[in-house]
């Protein structure tokens, strides 16, 4: 009961929260930005928390889904809302046919191997120029404002549509780790063989968890490439800009639970836009440095993520409570 | 009790006139800002990652016309307001730019934004300052720039397509004036934005010229041996090279030729090629490669000499321009009478720009027309002379006869 009443609140505050922002102004495109990131990474953490599968290759699917939608309505005037599904069943069959040979490998190799198909995907993009306008990348037309249209003159609608991606890929992550599915994941992620000897098919879970989480990465590049208006292969296939930060954002916050990935793209997002802007003007790359030194100061003080210390904070007061 | 009181009443006393003071002082400082109240320019540039020396060379460019407009007594229409430069890295990713320009738009009331070199970075900018009516100038060459239709944009040197043309127009009259006729080339580009749209370039100019094209190869940015390449540029029977890349891959792909004896004329596609780190790291290798450029030092040496002293290395060709589009920027403002961005961007529209830095460029002058292109511009063969660039073509400007060996 308590739990509800607290994510009420939680959601009702990030409901305000935008309207107290400028509509036009920087502050928006950063919450923008990072409540995108927060539903990137949680997407990331079904199969990287849940499956135990550090995929380094979730750029790969974000690019289909940010690309498809934005050729669907520059050369059929397909509304994105709609071509945001085509995106969701591209990004699914992709994540089918790297899933099959991929997920059989475990640890490094997975990660390595995935880490090459967002690569690989890059590659197609900067070649099939005809379809995706090559390394020179795509505009998404500036359209009458409709909501139809999804094309919006100020930040405010991005900023909730954003918010209610977060808050449904958020349900569904919670919805599967409660289920059955979630059980089943749990066994493969500490002992595979002992799952399997119990008669879970750990292939075919660990599939289904991989292509619900490609649907959803990129659902997200569409919504992505609706707000930053402009992409290249170089943004949306980047393994340092999406793959890496995703999965960086998802184990700072605290890998495997629905909080962790909210929590990270929280600290992630806001504090490294902040270290541009205090630091940039100076010394060249001075930002990224600072930014890098505080990372790996974070990962030291909270190795288990930021959810810890949420923990931490609960058990001191269930202890002041039951004394 | 009565000793008490005077110190209490000089206490009162003193509280008063420090509370006058405090009331007044705000008043006093904004009267003394209303006289000059320094005029924000955003400078977003890659200052980080693989483009960051020519973000640095653009910074360079544009902090020196900034200090000697401010030296000289600010803006003159706004009772000599100061430059005051908002410097901000976009990084190598176009989304960061475009929040960097959201950031230095909403919360430093910029007049107008210069940047960013690399095109689709400067694409991403313009996305943002489109719809906040904020003027940016680039020098970024891609044709989409002025391509779709923006009001607040203005590129103030030519098109990628017109460097590309250009780069082998000149370099069939240059041979012609030489006594050689060339029928084949081969042409090898980086498969980046700015790489492809100039081999586009190139290929349309080489069809128009009836020249055949023997080679035509892209190779992926960053790559750390080109022997391949070379090996199938001797094999291709080509006249001449075009190559278009960045510096690194500038380097190797000349030090391999040269290392091999392939002594045919090399066309660099201005970038990499025409900076000083080029003639550092290949010394001799260096004399006599040719370049196309959008603009060039030795054309105002009066002005460009003025970098050199300060930063001790001659003002490449990306630090001229932006210099260029600040002078443009502030003529704009001294028009205008106003440092509100949407009367700068109404003044710059299809307005000519005369004087100053702008003498700088080829056409003596900066015209925007009803797309924000600069028509004025035209680009100017170089060629590397003594670890200096000289400008060969076109004759109307050439302070040099080309060195052709064929």
């Amino acid at each position: 009961m308590k739990r509800w009443l607290a994510l009420a609140v939680l959601i009702a505050v990030a409901a305000v929260l935008p309207l107290l922002l400028s509509p036009t102004g920087y502050w928006i495109r950063v919450l923008t930005f990072t409540l995108l990131f927060a539903a990137m990474a949680q997407a990331w953490n079904l199969i990287g928390g849940l499956a135990n599968q550090t995929s380094l290759g979730h750029a790969a699917f974000f690019g289909i889904g940010a690309y498809t939608s934005t050729i669907l309505l520059l050369k059929f005037g397909i509304s994105p809302w709609l071509g945001m599904f085509a995106a969701g069943a591209l990004g699914g069959l992709a994540a089918l046919v790297i899933a099959i040979p991929t997920l059989r490998l475990q640890g490094h190799y997975f990660a390595l191997a995935t880490l090459a198909f967002g690569e690989v995907m890059r590659v197609i993009a900067n070649v099939w120029a005809p379809l995706t306008g090559g390394p020179g990348g795509l505009s998404v037309p500036f359209t009458p404002p409709s909501f139809a249209g999804y094309s919006f003159k100020q930040l405010l609608p991005h900023a909730y549509i954003a918010l209610g991606a977060l808050i449904i890929v958020t349900g569904i992550f919670e919805v599967i780790r409660r289920g059955a599915m979630g059980y089943r994941l749990r066994a493969i992620r500490e002992n595979q063989a002992a799952a399997e000897v119990i008669g879970i098919d750990t292939t075919k879970v660990k599939l289904q968890t991989a292509v619900i989480s490609g649907v959803l990465m990129a659902m997200l590049g569409t919504l992505y490439a609706q707000v930053a208006v402009f992409f290249d292969p170089d943004t949306v296939f980047s393994a340092a800009a999406i793959s890496i930060r995703v999965a960086l954002i998802a184990i700072l916050g605290g890998v495997g639970t629905a909080a962790g990935p909210i929590l990270g793209a929280l600290f992630i997002i806001p504090v490294e836009e902040l270290m541009n802007d205090l630091f940039s003007a100076g010394a060249a790359g001075l930002s990224q440095l600072i930014f890098g030194a505080i990372l790996i100061a974070v990962i030291l003080w909270k190795p288990r993520g930021f959810i810890t210390l949420w923990d931490a904070l609960r058990a001191r007061f269930a202890r002041g409570e039951t004394r | 009790m009565s000793k008490m009181l005077p110190r209490a009443g000089l206490s009162r006393r003193s509280l008063l006139a420090g509370t006058a003071s405090l009331l007044a002082s705000p008043m006093i400082g904004n009267a003394a800002r209303a006289e000059a109240k320094p005029v924000n320019i955003g400078v977003i540039m890659p200052l980080s990652g693989a483009n960051a020396q020519f973000g640095i060379n653009s910074r360079n460019g544009i902090e020196l016309v900034a200090d000697e407009i401010n030296a000289a007594g600010g803006i003159k229409a706004l009772g000599g307001a100061k430059i005051n430069l908002i410097v901000a890295d976009s990084t190598s990713t176009p989304t960061t730019a475009g929040t960097v320009a959201q950031r230095l738009i909403s919360q430093n009331e910029v007049t107008g934004i210069l940047g960013a070199f690399a095109s689709s970075l400067t694409i991403a900018i313009s996305e943002v300052t489109e719809r906040r009516d904020i003027p940016l100038l680039t020098m970024s060459f891609a044709d989409q720039i002025t391509g779709r239709g923006f009001k607040n944009i203005f590129q103030v040197v030519a098109k990628a397509s017109a460097l590309g043309k250009a780069q082998l127009d000149y370099t069939l009259a240059i041979a012609q004036a030489a006594g050689t006729k060339i029928d084949k080339i081969a042409i090898m580009y980086e498969d980046t934005a700015y790489g492809t749209a100039q081999a586009n370039g190139l290929r349309a100019a080489a069809k128009a010229a009836n020249v055949e094209v023997a080679m035509d190869d892209a190779y992926p940015l960053g790559i750390t041996d080109t022997t391949p390449l070379i090996n199938k540029l001797r094999a291709s029977g080509a006249q001449a090279v075009f190559p278009v890349s960045y510096l690194n891959d500038s380097l190797l792909i000349i030090r391999t030729m040269r290392q091999q004896r392939i002594t045919m004329p090399a066309i660099g596609g201005a970038a990499g090629y025409v900076i000083p780190d080029f003639e550092k790291g290949l010394g001799e290798f260096a004399e006599g490669v040719l370049s196309i450029a959008p603009a060039n030092y030795d054309l105002a040496p009066d002005l460009t000499e003025r970098f050199r002293k300060r930063f001790g290395y001659f003002m490449v060709h990306e630090a001229l321009e932006h210099a260029v589009a600040l002078d443009v920027l502030v003529q704009a403002i001294e028009k205008a009478k106003s440092a509100k961005a949407e009367d700068v961007a109404a003044a710059l529209r299809g307005a000519k720009f005369t004087g100053g830095w702008t003498r700088a460029m080829t056409g003596g002058a900066v015209q925007f027309d009803s797309t924000g292109l600069n028509v004025l511009s035209v680009p100017v063969m170089v060629q590397w002379r003594n670890k200096e660039l000289v400008t060969v073509w076109p004759k109307d400007v050439a302070k040099a006869t080309a060195e052709w060996k064929s």
